[in-house]
């Protein structure tokens, strides 16, 4: 297990370190390949721990590695130390396989550009941030990855860096991230001042132990609560996701949907004793999700973006899985968050195709009627669709009911809440879902487009090349069929799987999970015939008005923070500068400096050059200097 | 003149401070006139004078050596070249006292009498007892064979130092007085070239 | 030692010293200069043998001995730089020499 994880870990840094030092001597698609080969020999090594693991008894899944003590101050220290067990196994072949398949996806569409080999060292580079975020074996090396796929993204929303809506958005995105950071390093410190070390072990016994005062337990779990809404783009710090779409789309498919942004569902599941000690947090969690899970969902019913209405429903299904979580379901958490790389992942893919036969067309409104032009795509983008609303028996239908049977066990108000809320979500999937689909494969060809701008015809080019259609094809395959790791009532592969590690809170009965699925199926559906009713009719979900509006803002989230955030720092800032920065700091040096140069022109005065001064003056200094003797001795 | 060494009869003792006070207003006096002379050769010729009043001083002190040395070096060949210059320079040596500002001139008088003024105090305060009890010497004092001792012994990376230093002086004295050929060929003389190829023109 | 003491000696040793030092600060005539910087030499002189026949070391009068080597060297170096001046027709005015002005 451990020889396995390590090499998962190694392999895409092999491959960053590769590429960026091979700099021009390798071709463009040389580099690509690298970057292909490392995250797939990545997924290999998970591959391998993950059967050792799976041979194993449940309770001998666990292994901490430590390679050296990277940090010591005094009594604190902190080991390079990875943690392999079923949850981060989970995680590392998630994110090499789905990698894996986006990295070959890009080297199609990612052709051509310039800058190839730098996307391709920062695609590896953020494949193994990301690993090392889920194989730390302490909460430094986690926020160490924490931060570096930070700076992935960042660097990969910007990587069309002479665009600058691109700058921007890397801009927003890192920016929200860091104030995420900073809440959780706030938690972190709490942590070593109370407890001495941030090993897991020490921190998550001293939680579940009650050495730790309710205030001081409960600040830590907000403090990584902060952290996970920040990087996991739930309410209130999501406005950063739609804009980071100004990426390149396999960037948006593999940081953005499938792996970074599950991270802070990670960091719930793997720190869940800390937040079962302050219980409080955890049902906030969940709230945060539910709101997001709705808002993400009608906001979505206005977007024009493909790559935007697919990036809401980003937001709205990482709310169901805080929802899982915070109701303690963290198995079915995890596995919503499996299958969602799934058909999350193909549905931005599916999208890169149509963009790219279409030369960069993004507005929904200017596709349509592609189902005949592109069977193939148009095929795995319904497949994808499908399992995102919940339809039996593709894969989203088996780990979103599983979250919404948990909320129903959970009862309570809070429980009865989760639920119908995450049923209205279900309704409100079916309908954006539905939406996009209707809007780009049906109807008339190309209704809208430009006079005078032809797309390609497939016939002389095909659907793309088959380094982007195979893992299209691969991921709607397992969009199919992964769902049925976990069909309740008959087998529970996957709940038993992390059942050791991640002890549920509720279990939902075969019943209660029965009686679910009927219902969100039956919204989904609904959902789904509105949308195509709205179609058919030619005209909108939501009608023009205040509320389309306050929707098309975005709910002015973004209109509230920059009024209460930016608006008086950017303020502050320039008053700063003009009250104090330029006339006290900047003055204040020119002074010194003039003040230097003035003193120095008086003093070079002296030097007139006359040889008779020079003599007088040092006869005087003479004569000063006998008389000093001579009064000192 | 003296009966034994140190004790000298009155009229001995009168003679010495008479030749004494003679000698020393000459050397102020010639002093005086070396710095105040327009005349550039009024000026060198005060400074011989001021030489020899000094060497007589030596005389006075026992330092019979370094008087002879002072007339024989001093007098007889730094003053000599000085006195060339002066003839070669001719009218060009001419010094009249104009120029220099009003401060200057009040400042250097000023220093130069702050100086005088500080070396006495100094001198008196702080040593007044103590330069009147003069050492005996024996006859040997200031001979020419103590000092060749003394150089060779104590004092001999002195000696050969100073020797390093005229060395070097009178290189720099060749050096400062070259003339280039262009110079040279402007001056009327011919160059060297010239000057060495004519005892072969002169054979032939 | 008969005659006056050695006070009398460093009294006009000292009288001297600064008639040189008021002549090198007041002429204008490089050759001046240089006079009057013989007479401070010789005047450290006077001091030198003063304090030997104070003492009845000849360590002084050793000293005043390389002293008026130095004095030597350096007037033919002096009177050397009076020469070249003229040559090039410069006129003899230290205050002309500016060069090293800062």
């Amino acid at each position: 297990m451990t020889f396995g994880s390590w090499v998962c870990l190694v392999a895409p840094l092999a491959g960053f370190l590769a590429i960026t030092l091979a700099g021009t001597r390798i071709t463009r698609s040389q580099a690509g390949w690298i970057s292909t080969g490392s995250v797939f020999v990545g997924f290999a090594g998970a591959v391998v721990a993950f059967l050792d693991a799976w041979g194993r008894d449940a309770e001998q899944r666990v292994e901490l590695t430590t390679a050296w003590t990277w940090l010591k101050a005094g009594e604190f220290q902190v080991g390079l130390e990875l943690l392999i067990d079923p949850l981060s196994l989970v995680m590392m072949l998630v994110v090499t396989g789905v990698g894996g398949l986006i990295i070959l996806y890009s080297n199609g569409y990612m052709a051509g550009d310039d800058e190839e080999r730098r996307y391709f060292a920062y695609m590896s580079f953020f494949v193994f941030s990301m690993l090392l975020l889920v194989q730390g074996g302490n909460l430094l090396l986690l926020l160490v990855g924490w931060g570096l796929v930070g700076l992935a993204s960042y660097l990969l929303i910007g990587f069309h860096h002479e665009r600058p809506s691109a700058v921007a958005a890397a801009k927003k995105a890192f920016v929200i991230n860091a104030i995420g950071d900073a809440i959780m390093a706030l938690g972190f410190f709490l942590a070593i001042a109370h407890v001495g070390s941030l090993d897991f072990g020490a921190v998550f016994g001293a939680a579940e132990s009650g050495e730790l005062s309710d205030t001081v337990v409960t600040l830590l779990a907000l403090g990584l609560l902060g952290g996970a809404v920040a990087k996991s783009a739930q309410i209130p710090f999501h406005t950063w996701l739609p804009d980071a779409m100004e990426g390149p789309t396999p960037v948006s498919a593999l940081i953005h949907a499938a792996t970074m942004v599950t991270a802070g569902v990670y960091l719930i599941c793997r720190t869940h004793l800390v937040f079962e000690a302050a219980p409080d947090v955890q049902h906030i969690a969940a709230i945060l999700g539910l709101a997001t899970l709705l808002a993400a969902g009608v906001i979505a019913l206005v977007q024009w973006d493909i790559k935007r209405v697919i990036a809401y429903s980003t937001m709205s299904q990482i709310g169901y899985m805080f929802v899982g979580a915070g109701v303690g379901a963290y198995g079915f958490a995890m596995f919503h968050l499996v299958t969602h790389a799934f058909f999350k992942a193909l549905l931005f893919l599916a999208a890169g195709i149509v963009i790219h036969h279409l030369q960069g067309e993004q507005d929904m409104r200017r596709m349509g009627g592609l189902r005949t032009s592109m069977p193939f795509t148009h095929l795995t983008f319904l497949v994808g669709t499908l399992a995102l609303v919940g339809i039996p028996p593709l894969a989203g239908f088996w780990s979103k009911d599983a979250i919404l049977s948990s909320a129903l066990d959970q009862g309570g108000a809070l429980g009865w809440i989760l639920f119908v809320g995450g049923l209205l979500g279900a309704l409100l999937t079916g309908m954006y879902s539905l939406r996009l689909y209707f809007a780009v494969f049906h109807g008339a060809e190309y209704a809208g487009r430009h006079e005078g701008v032809e797309a390609p015809h497939v016939e002389e080019h095909g659907e793309g090349p088959r380094s982007m259609t195979v893992p299209v094809g691969v991921l709607a395959a397992g969009s199919a069929v992964a769902g049925l790791l976990q069909i309740p009532g008959v087998w529970h592969p996957f709940e038993n799987w992390l059942e050791h590690t991640v002890e549920p809170l509720v279990h939902a009965s075969v019943g209660e999970e029965w009686l679910t699925s009927a219902l969100a199926v039956s919204l989904g559906v609904l959902g789904s015939l509105l949308a195509w009713r709205a179609f058919t009719a030619g005209r909108e979900l939501v009608p023009e008005g205040a509320i389309r509006r306050t929707l098309e803002h975005k709910l002015w989230f973004d209109e509230i923070y920059d009024a209460a955030f930016a608006r008086p720092a950017q303020a502050a800032a320039v008053g700063l500068r003009d009250r104090f920065e330029t006339p006290v700091v900047q003055g204040g040096l020119d002074e010194v400096a003039e003040g230097t140069l003035r003193g120095a022109s008086a003093t070079s005065a002296v030097q007139s050059g006359l040889l008779r001064t020079y003599a007088l003056a040092i006869t005087i200094s003479v004569a000063v200097l006998a008389l000093i003797f001579l009064v000192v001795r | 003149m003296q009966a034994d060494e140190g004790r000298l009869s009155a009229v001995g003792n009168v003679l010495v401070w008479a030749v004494w006070i003679v000698a020393a207003g000459a050397c102020l006096g010639t002093g005086l006139r070396v710095v105040t002379a327009s005349n550039p050769f009024s000026s060198a010729l005060s400074l011989i004078g001021n030489l020899a009043s000094l060497a007589v001083l030596y005389l006075l002190a026992s330092g019979e050596f370094v008087a002879a040395a002072q007339v024989l070096v001093y007098a007889g060949a730094v003053m000599v070249m000085f006195l060339f210059v002066i003839a070669y320079l001719g009218g060009r040596a001419d010094a009249p006292w104009a120029g220099g500002t009003r401060l200057i001139q009040t400042a250097s008088v000023i220093t130069a009498v702050s100086l005088l003024s500080v070396t006495f105090v100094a001198l008196m305060l702080n040593a007044g007892g103590r330069l009147s009890d003069e050492a005996d010497v024996t006859r040997a004092f200031g001979s020419p064979a103590e000092m060749g001792g003394l150089f060779l012994t104590d004092h001999l990376l002195a000696f050969e130092i100073t020797s390093i230093v005229l060395l070097v002086a009178a290189v720099g004295g060749v050096v400062l007085g070259m003339r280039s050929e262009a110079e040279a060929l402007a001056d009327g003389d011919q160059g060297l070239q010239q000057t060495v190829a004519r005892p072969s023109e002169d054979a032939a | 030692m008969s005659g006056p003491g050695v006070p009398w000696y460093l009294a006009i040793s000292a009288i001297l010293f600064s008639i040189g030092v008021a002549g090198v600060l007041l002429r204008r005539s490089p050759l001046i200069v240089l006079l009057s910087l013989e007479i401070m030499l010789n005047s450290a002189n006077l001091a030198f043998v003063g304090f030997s026949r104070l003492f009845g070391e000849m360590d002084g009068q050793v000293f005043a001995l390389a002293v008026m080597a130095v004095a030597a060297s350096e007037v033919c170096v002096g009177l050397g730089l009076i020469v070249a001046m003229a040559r090039r027709n410069l006129a003899l005015d230290v205050d002309l020499f500016t060069e090293l002005r800062g």
